[in-house]
């Protein structure tokens, strides 16, 4: 296998050797262009936060700031109470990441590999929801909320993030699993391991790639989301990242640019972290088939 | 109906008187003495008589109801237990965030145990959030809202708090400018208010005095054939005549409402609400098509759908358009000496240019009252009005003192800063003697929506003016089905 | 094996919980929405029973009709752009680009991790016109092409566009990525058959990659079509609807119809729409899927 593809790259370099040159040539181009074009706005963005308000209307948008006007972000952060929604949104992803990553997991094994009537009905349940429309859910859920009693705490917020990132996940897991070979549970249900062992020891490092997939996709979601946190806590000290990103647009439209941005840089910080830091794992995952058809 | 035809004489006659009195207020106490509390008060209760003379069984049997209520409101504040609820959309250290915030901190020195929670949503948030808590009725103690059509909605639900009946209980009346108390009535077609006044705002034309140097106007127009004629002058120099912020839509409504009401009065938007008339009326379309031919002619410059109000002011201020429509809260602005490159006294005023002054006179002013506030009925109790009576007695002169700024209460101290904008400002309100009001403040929030949508189609060419005045009573016919 | 896989209690304590949270928070506010679209007003405002009358309105509510368009165009372009252009970069990543692939990959996924709001602004900035030109239009007069300079968001008939340009931007990466992963799942052998069998690029593609990369491009699709049918946030970012409705979705005007104008009864009803144009979207779809039916 491995002296095959050596091989064939090999017959491909010589091949193509003359006329590739100048494409070879271009496509660097285009490569380069195409990570100018997803990185360039980023970093516009970033140096934009230091730009003072004047600065927005009388240059142009390229240019780059005069100075560092940190103001902006301590503008963002007193004014956003940034530190309290920092932890919020936190708190809130984190707890409903672990709640989504168990239930999809186990769902998912249970819609695939296990047999039980009724599995394709769930199965397909739970499918819909990828297509419900959330502002759909905001009237009745708040109803639902306020007479369970839990409208303005935590928990309005994180069972919403599972309930509403369960679709999704599971679709994603199913897709995994579907390729994921009996053999292997065949071989630990000899030896002797009931489901739960098998799930722990077999089941879930096997799909360690799915994992990091959903865990990547439904943080973005969860750290993004407004909608949500503006419904269902009117509480200040409950709310998320996200309102604070808000603060700065007031009462007729005019926009405080350079601290929205500023804020914006900020509520970014996480996942560029977190992104920077995971990239192999995120990237790994998401090519390592982690969504199989 | 009945309501309406109310709200439209309101409008047209009884603004005026009342203006009259809201403009001595404001100049007996900024024309000197600290001490003319009294004169104000004298002032404010003259111009009351004649509101409450003017309607007169209601005035008389809530009258009496006041003098029997007002008894228990006059002595120390009882110091009640209460956690009140606020829902605003201005951060702490913004705006009337400010006033709000330290109007609550002053009032739990009186009373200790007076708790607040502040929340804050987006203004573009605050009807989704409105309407979610009225839906499952818990709306917060107090909450800004947006005056005129949208309250009708919670008026008619009996979701809100009649304030008017609040203030006359607590004796404290008095301390709303009857301005402001008329225009609030007049916005929301009722012989009470249900709110209570964020600002008292005039609106118009801000120039760059440079600029209009530039292009040699020596003066400001009084007609619109004058303005017009300047419009001109300044395009020919080179110069971006107007800034107009369309994309927050309502920047440019404000320029149709302007020639619409010199041509047709300040009832003409009223009557099309009633459908007394059609939107689609000759007046209605030349105000839209007048707006056209200004964006075809390039007044507005390029891309005018993608300006905001603030760029628009930036563009203002730095000498890149000579025009500006906006507000008398754009003072704030102007105020700001790192954003105004113009100087301290380097932009002025002019009320819309008068195209008949028998229609629509040179004294009569676009008006609003901003943001207003609230109360949920259901959530309205004693320490409620305590802190209400309390709200109102303090924020006028809170706000001349952090802000220099009108809010639509009586005041008795001045701005210790008063910036030439801010005496601008309160010059202007002394001179108008009856209002009017913006675009969309009949319309519902369908026809409005419509109306501000399709403005920008309007301004691009994409749509005709017909076509642009046709789309809005199509959505009013089409919201009362 | 059987009894392992068919353990009720395990079953149970796996798929129950999840069930539930679901069912309450998911499913039943769409059922509660039915209920709903046979009111006019919204609850605590001017809440009455009208039975179906709702449901004649949509279809004579022109601007119901055009955001359905609007909403249509969107799906189709965006989806065409994000999968069939995350296909071409795949294809590119695999083939061409021989150094630097995970750099690469890294980059392009970057915009999926940006928060929908901070997008909207930024395109807001490079399409810009006045007081300044933006990325876009400098450009354009830099190069000399001064009367391609519009104002690329300020007119019905080039906000749509922009608004796809952008929505490809940013999900482009995440389809590229997913599908290269798959791309890289085909043997090389497979592959050098092909050639060697003289197949050209477009053949090799046509005969052999496309059948295998097909259930990976279906959910591709998938992923693409569930994002751009609630189409909301990204045009609430950038355009806001406007100008005119010309970027207006069903999702925004049902939005408007619930809590602008407080109908939430006849928005129900756009909800209910939606979400069965959902349903038949993922069922036409997944009709391609037939052969890899897998129950």
């Amino acid at each position: 296998m491995a002296q095959a593809a050596v091989a064939a790259q090999g017959s491909t370099r010589k091949k193509n050797r003359t006329g590739k040159v100048v494409s070879s040539v271009l496509i660097k181009i285009i490569v380069v262009l195409i990570c100018f074009i997803d990185i360039y706005p980023i970093f516009w963005m970033i140096t934009a936060s230091f730009k003072q308000s004047y600065e927005w209307s009388a240059k142009p948008a390229y240019s780059l700031p005069d100075g560092l006007y940190f103001q902006n972000y301590i503008d963002a952060w007193n004014r956003g109470h940034m530190s309290t929604f920092f932890m919020n949104s936190m708190t809130y992803t984190l707890i409903s990441l672990v709640f989504i990553v168990i239930f999809s997991v186990t769902v998912g094994f249970a819609v695939t590999k296990m047999q039980w009537k009724g599995r394709d009905f769930i199965n397909r349940y739970f499918q819909l929801g990828i297509m419900v429309p959330v502002a759909t859910a905001l009237i009745p859920l708040f109803q639902i909320y306020k007479g369970m009693n839990i409208y303005n705490t935590r928990w309005a917020l994180i069972l919403t993030y599972i309930a509403f990132g369960l679709s999704l996940s599971i679709y994603l897991v199913t897709g995994y699993l579907r390729s994921f070979p009996d053999e292997i549970m065949e071989a630990a249900v000899i030896d002797g391991c009931d489901i739960y062992k098998l799930m722990r020891f077999i089941v879930v490092p096997l799909m360690k790639n799915a994992i990091v997939t959903v865990l990547v996709l439904q943080f973005f979601f969860k750290w993004n989301d407004l909608l949500f946190s503006m419904t269902f806590v009117s509480d200040t000290k409950l709310k998320t990242i996200q309102t604070g990103l808000m603060y700065f647009s007031d009462e007729f439209g005019s926009k405080n640019w350079g601290a929205i941005f500023a804020s914006i840089s900020m509520s970014i910080i996480p996942m560029l972290i977190l992104y920077s830091v995971l990239n192999k794992f995120i990237i790994e995952g998401m090519t390592a088939g982690a969504v199989k058809g | 109906m009945k309501k309406k035809v109310l709200a439209a004489f309101m409008s047209t006659v009884m603004l005026a008187g009342v203006l009259a009195g809201c403009g001595s207020s404001s100049s007996s106490s900024s024309s000197g003495s600290t001490g003319s509390a009294e004169t104000t008060a004298a002032a404010e209760t003259s111009a009351a008589a004649e509101t409450a003379a003017a309607e007169t069984t209601e005035a008389a049997t809530t009258e009496a109801a006041a003098d029997t209520g007002s008894g228990d409101f006059s002595g120390e504040d009882p110091q009640l237990t209460k956690d009140f609820h606020i829902l605003s959309i201005w951060a702490e250290d913004n705006d009337n965030g400010v006033l709000i915030n330290q109007i609550c901190k002053d009032y739990q020195k009186v009373n200790p145990n007076f708790t607040y929670e502040y929340e804050l949503v987006s203004s573009d948030d605050l009807r989704q959030k409105i309407s979610t808590l009225a839906a499952s009725n818990d709306l917060p103690d107090m909450f800004v809202y947006e005056s005129g059509k949208p309250i009708v909605d919670l008026i008619d639900a009996g979701q809100i708090t009649d304030i008017g009946a609040l203030l006359k209980e607590t004796g404290s009346s008095d301390y709303v400018t009857p301005a402001a108390t008329s225009l609030l009535e007049t916005l929301s077609g009722t012989d009470t208010i249900y709110d209570l006044p964020l600002g008292l705002n005039v609106e118009g034309f801000w120039y760059n005095k440079a600029l209009f140097e530039q292009a040699g106007i020596t003066k400001t127009p009084d007609t619109w054939d004058e303005f017009e004629e300047d419009l001109k002058t300044l395009k020919d120099a080179g110069i971006q005549p107007l800034s107009c912020g369309a994309a927050d839509k309502w920047g440019a409504t404000r320029l149709i409402n302007a020639y619409t009401v010199r041509t047709m009065g300040a009832d003409a938007m009223q009557k099309a609400a009633d459908g007394d008339t059609n939107y689609t009326d000759d007046g209605y379309v030349a105000a839209a098509q007048k707006i056209q031919d200004w964006a075809n002619a390039g007044y507005f410059g390029e891309g005018v759908n993608t300006v905001d109000m603030n760029t628009a002011g930036s563009m203002l201020m730095t000498g890149k358009a000579a025009i500006f429509y906006n507000g008398s809260w754009f003072t704030s602005n102007l105020n700001d000496t790192t954003a105004n490159q113009a100087g301290p006294d380097g932009i002025g005023f002019f009320n819309v240019p008068v195209v008949d002054p028998s229609i629509s006179p040179a004294d009569s002013y676009s008006m609003n009252c901003g943001n207003i506030l609230c109360l949920s009925q259901d959530k309205t109790d004693e320490a409620t009005k305590w802190f209400v009576k309390y709200f109102v007695e303090h924020i006028g002169d809170v706000a001349m003192e952090m802000q220099g700024s009108v809010k639509g209460y009586t005041y008795t101290t001045e701005a210790s800063d008063m910036s030439g904008y801010t005496q601008l400002v309160l010059d202007e309100i002394d001179k108008a003697k009856s209002a009017f009001t913006w675009y969309e403040a009949t319309m519902n929030s369908e026809v409005s929506d419509a109306a501000q949508q399709n403005v920008q189609t309007l301004l691009s060419g994409e749509m005709s003016a017909q076509d642009y005045m046709q789309s809005i009573q199509d959505a009013k016919d089409m919201s009362d089905m | 094996m059987k009894k392992v896989l068919g353990n009720k209690k395990a079953i149970a304590l796996f798929v129950i919980p999840a069930l539930i949270i679901y069912t309450i928070i998911v499913a039943l506010p769409v059922v509660w929405s039915f209920y709903y679209s046979m009111y006019s007003g919204s609850p605590g405002l001017k809440w009455k029973f009208v039975g179906l009358a709702n449901y004649g309105k949509l279809f004579r509510d022109k601007n119901f009709i055009d955001a359905l368009v609007v909403n249509l165009k969107y799906i189709g372009f965006t989806m065409l752009g994000q999968v069939g252009g995350g296909l071409l970069m795949a294809l590119m990543f695999r083939f061409w680009v021989k150094g630097g692939r995970n750099a690469v990959r890294t980059i392009v996924f970057f915009p999926t991790v940006l928060p929908t709001v901070a997008v909207g602004q930024l395109f807001q900035k490079i399409y810009e016109i006045q007081p300044n030109y933006g990325l876009l239009n400098s450009f354009l007069s830099n190069v000399g092409l001064q009367k391609w300079v519009q104002p690329w968001l300020g007119q019905a008939s080039t906000a749509l566009p922009c608004l796809i340009l952008m929505d490809i931007w940013t999900g482009i990466g995440f389809h590229s990525v997913i599908l290269y992963g798959a791309l890289l799942d085909i043997p090389e052998d497979i592959i050098e058959a092909g050639r060697i069998d003289g197949c050209g690029g477009w053949q090799l593609f046509k005969n052999i990659l496309a059948p295998l990369l097909r259930p990976m491009i279906i959910s591709s699709c998938v992923f693409s079509f569930s994002g751009t049918v609630k189409m909301f946030e990204s045009a609430l970012a950038l355009t806001n609807g406007g100008p005119g409705n010309a970027t207006r979705s069903l999702s925004m005007y049902m939005y408007s119809v619930s809590f602008t104008y407080n109908k939430v009864g006849y928005g129900s009803v756009i909800a209910i729409f939606i979400f069965l144009m959902c349903i038949a979207g993922s069922f036409v779809i997944n009709r391609f899927d037939v052969k890899e039916s897998y129950y």
